[in-house]
């Protein structure tokens, strides 16, 4: 039998050749047409086909060609030439058609087979495409969340910077109106507070002038109360318009935060501002205490770190579940300056405390902190050689400490 | 990749016309079969077809004795032309010697031409053979037919192109034996080369052509 591994253009041997048809019927075919015994020999002479015995010396030994070579012999002891060689294109044709019959089987195989290996190869590519699909599918919904909160937080820090420039604009405009009048009321306090010691001067020559219509209108309107409590009127006034100028020069300096330009100051002032604006949210959640330290004049962007400071006070005033304290510590240490703000409030449970600079992260609810406060405050911190740390317990409170190198002389 | 058979003393060269469908394989085959008269010529081999289209190859065996008493047998191959053969044309390319394009010169034809060199370029990376020095000779058939793209467009067309241009109609067989003689001329060295044909079986190029054209008589050994 043939063997299906050779390859369509392998070269076929007599054997391979005649494999489909039945050796006995064809010896026995022969040997009527011949009118002789015959047999089919390979080129080796290995193979005989049918049983016939071998021939006698004088026999006939026709060559059997195929693809150029000789394939095998036909043997006959029959003595008619022309029947011989009939009979041997007779198993020529045969051959021939063996041998077509042979590649077109291989080739057919060869082809089938890579036919087959191209359709697998595209079918674990679709497999693979299925299966990315498949997961694609599984995730979609939890990547439509990621982008959504992407959104959001670009939104919400959109939001946040409008929000902080038009509120520099407005404080920036307010402080330029009211500075003017504050400053004339102030300056016009003044002036009243001389002229009452004036009347006051005057008061005693009046009383004992002895003009007793006079007298009794003094009495009856009674000037004596009135001058006793004009100046602390008046001074309570000159405090009040003193406090108003203080916060407007402070929202001059909150509203200056856009414009980046480094400026000398002592940073205790700049804290002392950031307690002036946060006063109200603080004074109603907690005692603000300051431990403020002599400090060497730092050339800084003072806006930047005011900001600072606001967020750092906000957000202990934030974590007040009840009354509390705050105390801001300032000074140097080991040649940097050093500032601790520290409270009693809620505290930062230890697995969130990681997270607490990344940007977008907030424990608050949405809107009412953009979770970018502490994210800049390192940034700007970082941005000035410094840096800020924290360190929390639940229940007890925080300590953000920020430590900003002193400027080389 | 020729095949050397020490045992018989055999020399096998495979040789492969390639081309679009219908831009008349067989008919080379059929031509060459007519034309040539080599020391050894056996039958063509149709495998198979449907509608005068081949569907597996066609195979039409050459052959000559050289002097050193080796045999040297050329397997001349058509491969099916039509897209969807593509694996039988892959497996029939696999291990030529040298190649064939038949393109077909008709002015509609441009598209299946080059689309099918394209396809000749890709099968011969598929069964490793290196296109770039691969024996190529391209033949544009069907010169004798009314609207074909003129002569000079088309060497105009192929100027950079390395491989040599025949024209030819393979119907009348016009050009038909050109195209094989230089195909040899581009096999012969690579043989040559391989199994030092002129050094120890002392065959030249000249003989080496004209034995298998069947011109041997001419040149006498």
């Amino acid at each position: 039998m043939k063997t299906h591994a050779k390859g369509y253009d392998s070269t076929l041997s007599l054997r391979e050749l005649l494999s489909g048809i039945s050796p006995d019927r064809l010896s026995a075919a022969l040997t009527v047409l011949l009118g002789a015994p015959a047999r089919v020999v390979s080129a080796n002479g290995a193979w005989v086909m049918g049983n016939a015995p071998p021939l006698a010396e004088n026999a006939k030994r026709l060559p059997l060609t195929h693809d150029l070579e000789t394939a095998g012999h036909l043997e006959t002891a029959a003595a008619d030439e022309a029947r011989a060689r009939a009979a041997a294109n007779l198993l020529e044709l045969f051959m021939q058609s063996g041998a077509r019959y042979f590649m077109a089987s291989e080739m057919h195989i060869e082809v089938v087979k890579a036919d087959y290996e191209e359709l697998q190869r595209r079918h674990a590519a679709l497999m693979e495409s299925e299966a990315r699909y498949k997961a694609l599918a599984e995730n979609l919904e939890m990547r439509v969340k990621e982008q959504v909160n992407t959104i959001e937080s670009a939104r919400r820090q959109l939001y946040q910077a409008e929000k902080l420039a038009s509120v520099g604009q407005l404080a920036a405009g307010v402080a330029h109106e009211i500075n003017n009048p504050i400053g004339f009321i102030r300056s016009n306090l003044g002036t009243a507070q001389s002229y009452v010691q004036k009347f006051q001067s005057v008061a005693g020559q009046v009383k004992s002038s002895g003009n007793a219509a006079l007298a009794t209108a003094w009495q009856t309107a009674d000037l004596d109360f009135v001058l006793a409590d004009f100046p602390s009127l008046l001074q309570e006034s000159v405090d009040g318009a003193d406090r108003v100028a203080r916060i407007v020069s402070d929202l001059k300096g909150f509203s200056s935060i856009d414009q980046a330009e480094e400026e000398i100051v002592d940073l205790n002032d700049c804290i002392r501002s950031a307690c002036n604006v946060a006063t109200n949210q603080i004074n109603s959640r907690a005692d603000l205490k300051l431990a403020l330290g002599e400090l060497p004049p730092l050339r800084c962007k003072a806006g930047h770190l005011s900001q600072v400071f606001l967020n750092l006070l906000l957000n202990a005033a934030q974590a007040m579940k009840e009354r509390g304290e705050i105390r801001i510590q300032s000074g140097i240490e080991n040649g940097q300056i050093v500032i601790r703000f520290s409270d009693t409030g809620c505290g930062i449970p230890p697995e969130v405390l990681p997270r607490i600079f990344d940007p977008f992260f907030t424990t608050q609810d949405v809107g009412s902190g953009s979770g970018l406060g502490l994210t800049v405050s390192r940034d700007i911190i970082t941005a000035h050689g410094g840096n800020i740390e924290v360190e929390s317990e639940v229940g007890t409170g925080t300590t953000f400490t920020i430590y900003l190198p002193v400027n080389k002389p | 990749m020729a095949e050397l058979d020490e045992t018989t003393r055999k020399l096998t060269i495979k040789l492969v016309y390639y081309g679009p469908a219908m831009s008349g394989k067989t008919t080379n085959l059929m031509r060459l079969h007519d034309l040539l008269s080599p020391d050894l010529k056996g039958e063509i081999m149709t495998l198979e077809t449907q509608n005068d289209r081949t569907l597996f190859f066609d195979l039409l065996p050459l052959g000559f004795r050289t002097p050193s008493g080796w045999l040297v047998k050329f397997k001349l191959y058509t491969v099916p032309g039509q897209v969807v053969h593509d694996a039988t044309r892959k497996a029939v390319l696999s291990r030529a010697d040298g190649v064939v394009f038949v393109a077909d010169s008709q002015r509609s034809q441009g598209i299946n031409n080059s689309e099918s060199f394209q396809n000749l370029e890709d099968n011969a990376r598929r069964v490793g053979l290196d296109f770039g020095t691969l024996p190529i000779v391209v033949q544009f058939n069907k010169r004798d037919l009314p609207d074909v793209l003129p002569e000079e467009e088309i060497r105009g067309r192929w100027s950079a192109a390395p491989w040599p241009l025949v024209m030819a109609s393979a119907l009348t067989g016009a050009g038909v034996r050109e195209t094989f003689v230089k195909l040899l001329e581009t096999v012969y060295p690579v043989l040559d080369r391989s199994f030092s044909l002129s050094e120890e079986h002392g065959i030249s190029a000249k003989a080496f052509i004209d034995a298998v054209t069947g011109e041997s008589l001419e040149n006498p050994r």
